[in-house]
């Protein structure tokens, strides 16, 4: 083991309250020489300003074209350790639970075959094992597929579905966040591990609006959960919040998006019809409030980062969906998607930009979707639209 | 159609591009299907084994492609 | 010792192993839950079971020493049960209420901040950075640490009126929530790439590459067999370096952070935003970018001090108006800050009624 290497700039971020990430790389590094040469390539880029990692690669597991990044350092002669540091993607259990033995089973591999340095976790989602070397992918790969973990998608490919916490420990989850991913994760193993779409496809699945893993802004498949019935009221709850404070016509009446909320200091009344279901008042009084009735998702699609022309939300395609096992419907609807993609998406084009390029109208003929006013936030403004000649006398 | 035909076929599609266009695997999977008047799962099979076997590789910058492995 | 025999294909392990009993007999059936500080939040089920949950942040980039000791603390309290969030936190899980005060002092012994739930800063979603990303046009773990070194009582203690979702980026690739983020920072370039005519023919392709670029700044340069960038139309995004390693845009001098307010994603009220921009740019000053810890303080202070309760970032500045933002913040408005891409149009103000 060479002397530890001298981070005059980083070792300024050891000071401070919060956890340090330099102390992290510093622990990994009096184990591993990759992660010592790691820590002196940082304080390099502190010192410069600027990055010194190339990107892109050939390099893989056999049989796959994603899970491993390809990393290489542009001044390995000054820090060999980091010459290759590729990344692997492990596909992380629905939700990110864990038990103590698996994490520590990953990390006797990673300690063994890696820098010892990882991501808890990626912005995708992955379990992210950050930095080893070329020639030893497939002993990682065998030794993690043999204890049951597979690796994530990168690449033009169905990117590692996500999902909120959900019914596990959420009472305002709608759907079963946690087994439809890992069924959407099952079935499309193929998509995942052997890229052949123009570009990336996220899926993500929230319980409900509030939509703690972003799904909407980050999802080219955002699946939300929704319901169709009336919120139900227990006004013994609904005095006990306003006796501990709540103001509950400033808090709760006005800042009802529809104005669907009367509160006459006695009693809370919705007009459940005007209700958009934003989640509002059930998050402020969860005791008190509580979705009703039939329960499903919304399917919404597109959404990206601002590549290539300015960022894009999901938009909603399917205004409520059943979402049971086996989840046929929706995972038919993913693929006839995939096929309108297929046929006319370029190389990194996003479902989304594709939706605007050729439009709506191309897009849910083809999946097969009627119009719906769930699917607009207004009509067009402009008169100009087509007419098929099926349409014309 | 043979699946050491199919193979064949894709391996001399890969080879040709070279240096003219990087292939995407659903570029060859429609070539190829649309060539030889064969299913396109086929083809997909038939990619899935010459990348099984490492006589095909994926590469990706920029996005995802099927080439021939550099030699060693 | 021999490799073990691989396997492709398996997807990853089924969640319900890792569930705690609890979670098991009561998946689906949580009634209500309650904060009972910056940290702990109780969930009661429709059976009367409780969960307790304490929440810890992680600087997301740890190491195997971190999660052996968070696995140790998971087998005294939890019986060996945890969770991460979505925003790098690690959540012990336990249904023993007596083991929830020692399970804390544990942690504050350890030096863990505790905190994270509610009207609060959470912990930062963010990228890799100059720690691991090629195309990085600053780090963002460091950022991250400087921004919550200067925050940590709004993660451990201090009440928003709303809570508040930072996020970093380190280029415009934006691999974190960015776009959608209450206040958020991002690597910005302001040079256009240098194409480096060597290596293009050889390592691009020029269509795809002529193709990255939104602008129509990138055209062949057939003498050469390369390519052009016209330095007018370039706004140095970047997804050009994406394409093409040959054409190289980090300029240690120029590239630095932006600083973008007001998103969200939740559809809760007003449905979700985009974040807007507000500091075009501010230097890369590692280790501690005093800079840009400076503009976000001051944000984050003008908003906590104004905004109403339940209020967002967002929701707020859209009540007060644009306008009155920037006087509050006393941020210089610029050319910068009108909207000359795709969506401008929707940008522009088509009223004559506004605030001086």
């Amino acid at each position: 083991m060479s002397e530890m290497r001298k981070t005059p700039l980083l070792d300024d971020l050891e000071k401070g309250p919060w956890p340090s990430f330099v102390t992290e790389m510093k622990k990994a590094a009096a184990k591993s020489e990759m992660s010592n040469d790691l820590l002196g390539a940082l304080e390099q880029c502190y010192k410069d300003k600027k990055t010194h990692w190339k990107h892109g690669g050939i390099v893989g597991v056999r049989g796959y074209g994603g899970g491993v990044i390809g990393r290489y350092s542009d001044i390995p002669e000054q820090f060999p350790g980091v010459a290759h540091f590729h990344t692997v993607r492990v596909n992380q259990p629905s939700a990110w639970f864990y038990k103590t033995d698996s994490l520590r089973e990953i990390c006797g591999i990673w300690d063994k075959y890696g820098s010892g340095l990882t991501n808890f976790h990626g912005s995708t989602g992955d379990m992210i094992l950050l930095g080893t070397k070329t020639e030893n992918l497939e002993t990682i790969f065998a030794e993690l597929s043999s204890r049951g973990w597979d690796l994530g998608g990168s690449g033009s490919a169905l990117r590692t579905p996500s999902c909120c916490v959900g019914p596990a420990r959420c009472e305002w989850s709608n759907i079963d966040t946690l087994d439809i991913t890992y069924s959407l994760t099952e079935e499309f193993q193929d998509e995942m591990h052997r890229p052949a779409f123009p570009y990336k496809y996220k899926f993500k699945v929230s319980g409900c609006a509030v939509d703690c893993v972003a799904a909407i802004a980050r999802a080219d498949c955002a699946i939300i959960g929704t319901w169709k019935g009336d919120i139900k009221i227990d006004q013994a709850e609904v005095q006990r919040y306003a006796k501990n404070g709540m103001d509950i016509n400033a808090e709760i009446v006005n800042m009802c998006p529809t104005k669907c909320i009367t509160y006459n200091g006695k009693e809370l009344k919705i007009e459940n019809e005007d209700c958009s279901r934003c989640m509002h008042c059930i998050t402020k009084m969860t005791k008190a409030l509580r979705p009703g009735g039939e329960r499903g998702a919304t399917i919404l699609i597109g959404s990206h980062a601002p590549f290539v022309k300015g960022a894009q939300l999901s938009q909603v395609i399917v205004p409520f969906m059943k979402m049971e096992p086996p989840y046929t419907e929706i995972k038919e609807l993913t693929r006839k998607i995939w096929e309108w993609w297929d046929e006319y998406g370029k190389n990194r084009e996003r479902i989304g930009e594709l939706i605007e390029r050729k439009g709506m109208r191309d897009f849910l003929e083809y999946i097969g979707v009627d119009p719906h006013p769930a699917m607009i936030k207004e009509p067009r403004r402009d008169p100009f639209y087509f007419w098929t000649t099926d349409e014309l006398k | 159609m043979e699946k050491e035909e199919i193979k064949q076929k894709i391996y001399g599609l890969v080879e040709k591009s070279v240096g003219k266009k990087k292939l995407k695997s659903s570029d060859i999977q429609k070539t190829i299907s649309a060539e030889a008047g064969i299913a396109r799962d086929e083809v997909k099979d038939a990619l899935r084994e010459l990348i099984d076997e490492g006589k095909l590789i994926y590469t990706y910058f920029g996005g995802s492609f099927v080439e021939i492995p550099p030699k060693q | 010792m021999s490799t073990p025999q691989r396997k492709t294909d398996i997807g990853p392990p089924h969640y319900k192993q890792f569930l705690p009993p609890v979670i098991q007999k009561n998946y689906g059936q949580w009634k209500y839950h309650e904060e009972l500080s910056a940290g702990v939040m109780v969930h009661v089920s429709e059976s009367g079971d409780e969960i307790y949950t304490v929440r810890v942040a992680s600087p997301r980039l740890i190491s195997t020493d971190f999660i052996r000791e968070i696995s140790d603390i998971a087998d005294k309290y939890c019986d060996g049960y945890l969770r991460f969030t979505s925003r790098h936190n690690v959540e012990f899980l336990l249904s023993d209420k007596s083991k929830l005060e020692p399970l804390q002092k544990e942690l504050k012994d350890k030096g863990f901040a505790i905190g994270g739930i509610g009207n609060r800063v959470s912990n930062l979603v963010h990228t890799q950075g100059w720690v691991h990303c090629h195309s990085a046009a600053t780090d963002a773990s460091g950022l991250v640490k400087v921004l919550m070194d200067e925050f940590y009582d709004y993660f451990t203690s201090k009440e928003l009126p709303s809570r508040v979702r930072l996020a970093v980026a380190c280029c415009t690739n934006m691999c974190g929530a960015v776009h959608c983020s209450d206040i958020a920072l991002v690597g910005v370039h302001r040079k256009p790439p240098i194409p480096d005519h060597e290596r293009i023919p050889n390592q691009c392709e020029i269509p795809s590459t002529i193709g990255s670029c939104p602008t129509g700044a990138i055209s062949p340069d057939p003498a050469k067999k390369s390519l052009k960038i016209n330095d007018e139309k370039c706004m140095y995004c970047g997804n050009c370096y994406s394409v093409c390693p040959a054409l190289p845009i980090a300029d240690p001098d120029n590239d630095g952070v932006a600083i973008v307010v007001g998103g969200k994603v939740g559809s809760l009220r007003n449905g979700p935003k985009f974040s807007k921009l507000v500091y075009p740019w501010l230097p890369n000053n590692p280790p501690r970018w005093p800079e840009v810890v400076n503009a976000v303080k001051g944000i984050l202070e003008v908003y906590a001090k104004n905004a109403r309760k339940h209020e967002r970032v967002g929701e707020w500045v859209e009540r007060i108006g644009w306008e009155k933002f920037f006087k509050l913040t006393g941020i210089p408005f610029t050319f910068q800050h009108i909207d000359d891409f795709t969506f401008a149009r929707e940008t522009w103000r088509t009223s004559a009624a506004f605030k001086w």
